[in-house]
């Protein structure tokens, strides 16, 4: 039997000790290397219980425990450096999408803050969040408005305090903080619809670029997502929502993140729960295109489009809501079951699914 | 305040009334996590947090661990090297062979890797052992803490291949990454079960109030019937 391990190939006897060995340079970086290459073929593992140590010791690559450890160490260090840095184009556009929203929620706060501050010295001024931020950020004192300004008449009657000195140039230099950030979140969003168009352009047209990179995100990479039934796809961003729903206090949820795509947003509300389930469907299938195959599928947002028109061609009327007797006996028979994925499919008047 | 060793290379160390455990750093100065450092008598120790360590919480629920200062010990589920960086102090002339599947806390890892001997990193799924194979030696402990729903799995096919006929298999068992919605002590018993196949559990005990919905494990192999 031939074996391999870090240290070289070995073939054992049929007591399982080493006879022959044919061993590896002793060099760190390249034994690290092989380690990180995928197996040869027609090579085994090493039988359980083998005594790597020992035969290491035997066929004279090492001459002493000491130096096993020490250059196993190196070795398993160095190898798993290789592997860590082999880093996916998907992985910058979580990174991105997630500061997006970092983002978002700070230049909120800060905006907030920055109205309250410079509505004591123009409370008239009527602008908000990003607008506010660049005319404070330009004029800083509602007494620097030029004449040529629309607001120039409100600042010249404004009953706000005076802002001077020290004051007007922190809360300038506030308000510039405020700007760059919007700034960078411009670039950050035009960095992920670029990148989510390169790397994964089917998805990209199905969902748009921004709610293809939170699914990215969320799933934690383009290849984990390409694994997910679509009835996961479906759900991912509903988890408290999922979790009461398997504690057997809900009903399903209809949508997750793809919540926020317009085609389910702006849909009657006894469509989403339908539109919500092709579209899952077809994200599926154009993730796992962008994965494994090359190349750009219109089809798939066609057929989307059809079949969104025919659910709603066939549920006109919204159904009558459901009493509460009903409900009780629903919540018993969600109880009765425990894998997610078999049972999201809550409104199940359709009769395919959407995906061939 | 002298330090009692409670266990081999575990020590409990009475401070202001309080006992905590800290295990002697095996590289004077520097903390790992953010844990403090306290040096007795010209030794320097490094306190552990039950809270932080379901090893650390086992040790406090009394159980025997058998880590010796000569162990070799395969550590399944390493994550950032919190409780790694102990085993390692603990295992002082031993070895630490330290699973890990994510990428992103590997990188933790290997910056702990490269201050201590005794730890070899491993990127590999704990569940495909013949992965690591080539690595890997017999070792006398394994140490596992993965939040995989197949803990029981990993553990009996780890063993079969790595574990010596004499070593013990300490497990943490997160109830919570089994199922989340079924009562704990369902799934426990449940899994106590199906070890129970391949091991002789020695002991188990639940590691409140340190971690909810855990049960610490200790079992050796079957058939080894002249230890303990």
């Amino acid at each position: 039997m031939r074996i391999i391990t870090w240290f070289g190939i070995l073939t054992l006897d049929d007591h399982g000790s080493a006879v022959e060995w044919d061993l590896f340079p002793k060099d760190t970086d390249a034994l690290a290397g092989r380690l990180v290459r995928p197996k040869e073929p027609g090579m085994d593992i090493p039988p359980a219980g083998f005594d790597l140590r020992c035969a290491a010791i035997k066929c004279n690559f090492v001459a002493s425990n000491d130096e096993y450890n020490i250059l196993l160490r190196d070795v398993s260090i160095l190898a798993a450096k290789y592997r860590i840095s082999s880093g996916t184009p998907d992985m910058g556009i979580i990174q991105a999408i997630e500061a997006l929203d970092n983002i978002d929620e700070t230049s909120n706060i800060l905006s907030e803050r920055l109205a309250e501050w410079y509505g004591l010295y123009f409370p008239e001024v009527g602008l908000s969040s990003e607008p506010l931020a660049r005319f404070v950020a330009k004029y800083g004192s509602r007494s620097n408005v030029l004449p040529g300004d629309y607001l120039y008449k409100k600042a010249a009657s404004s009953m706000g305090a005076k802002l001077t000195g020290q004051d007007e140039e922190l809360v300038r230099i506030f308000a510039g903080n405020i700007c760059t950030m919007y700034d960078s979140r411009n670039l950050i969003e035009e960095y992920i619809v670029k990148s989510m168009e390169t790397s994964a352009p089917n998805l990209t047209n199905i969902a748009g670029a921004l709610i293809g990179a939170r699914l990215v995100s969320m799933a934690g990479g383009l290849e984990r997502l390409a694994r997910f039934p679509s009835g996961t796809v479906q759900v991912i961003g509903a988890n408290r929502a999922l979790f009461k729903h398997l504690r057997g206090r809900a009903s399903s949820p209809k949508h997750g993140i793809i919540f926020n795509h317009p085609q389910i947003k702006n849909a009657l509300w006894w469509h989403r729960g339908k539109i919500a389930r092709a579209l899952a469907a077809k994200i599926s299938l154009a993730v796992r295109m962008d994965m494994y195959s090359d190349g750009f599928n219109e089809s798939l947002k066609i057929e989307l489009d059809a079949k969104i028109g025919r659910i709603k061609a066939a549920n006109p009327k919204p159904p009558k809501r459901e009493n509460k007797g009903v409900m009780g006996k629903e919540k018993s028979k969600y109880k009765s079951k425990n894998k997610y994925n078999n049972n999201n499919n809550n409104n199940n008047n359709n009769k395919s699914t959407g995906s061939r | 305040m002298s330090p009692k060793e409670v266990s081999s290379g575990i020590f409990e160390i009475t401070k202001r009334g309080g006992k905590q455990l800290a295990t002697k750093n095996l590289v004077p100065g520097a903390s790992v996590y953010g844990e403090i450092l306290i040096e007795i008598n010209g030794c320097e120790y490094r306190i552990w947090n039950p809270k932080r360590s379901k090893l650390a919480a086992m040790v406090i629920k009394k159980f025997s661990v058998p880590i010796a200062q000569d162990s070799k010990v395969l550590y399944l589920g390493a994550a950032s090297g919190t409780t790694v960086s102990h085993v390692s102090d603990i295992v002082q002339n031993g070895i630490v062979y330290a699973v890990e599947f994510s990428p992103r806390t590997m990188r933790d890892l290997i910056g702990l890797c490269d201050l201590r001997p005794n730890i070899v990193p491993i990127l590999a799924d704990a569940n495909r052992p013949q992965s690591y194979a080539h690595i890997v030696e017999e070792v006398d402990i394994i140490y596992q803490d993965v939040a995989q729903p197949n803990q029981s799995e990993i553990a009996t096919v780890n063993a079969k291949r790595f574990l010596k006929k004499d070593g013990h298999l300490l497990l943490s068992i997160k109830a919570r990454s089994i199922d989340t919605v079924a009562n704990p002590k369902k799934v426990f018993k449940e899994e106590v079960r199906k070890l129970a196949h391949d091991f002789d559990v020695l002991d188990r005990r639940e590691l409140v109030p340190f971690h909810d919905d855990h049960l610490g494990i200790l079992a050796c192999m079957k058939n080894n019937y002249e230890l303990i």
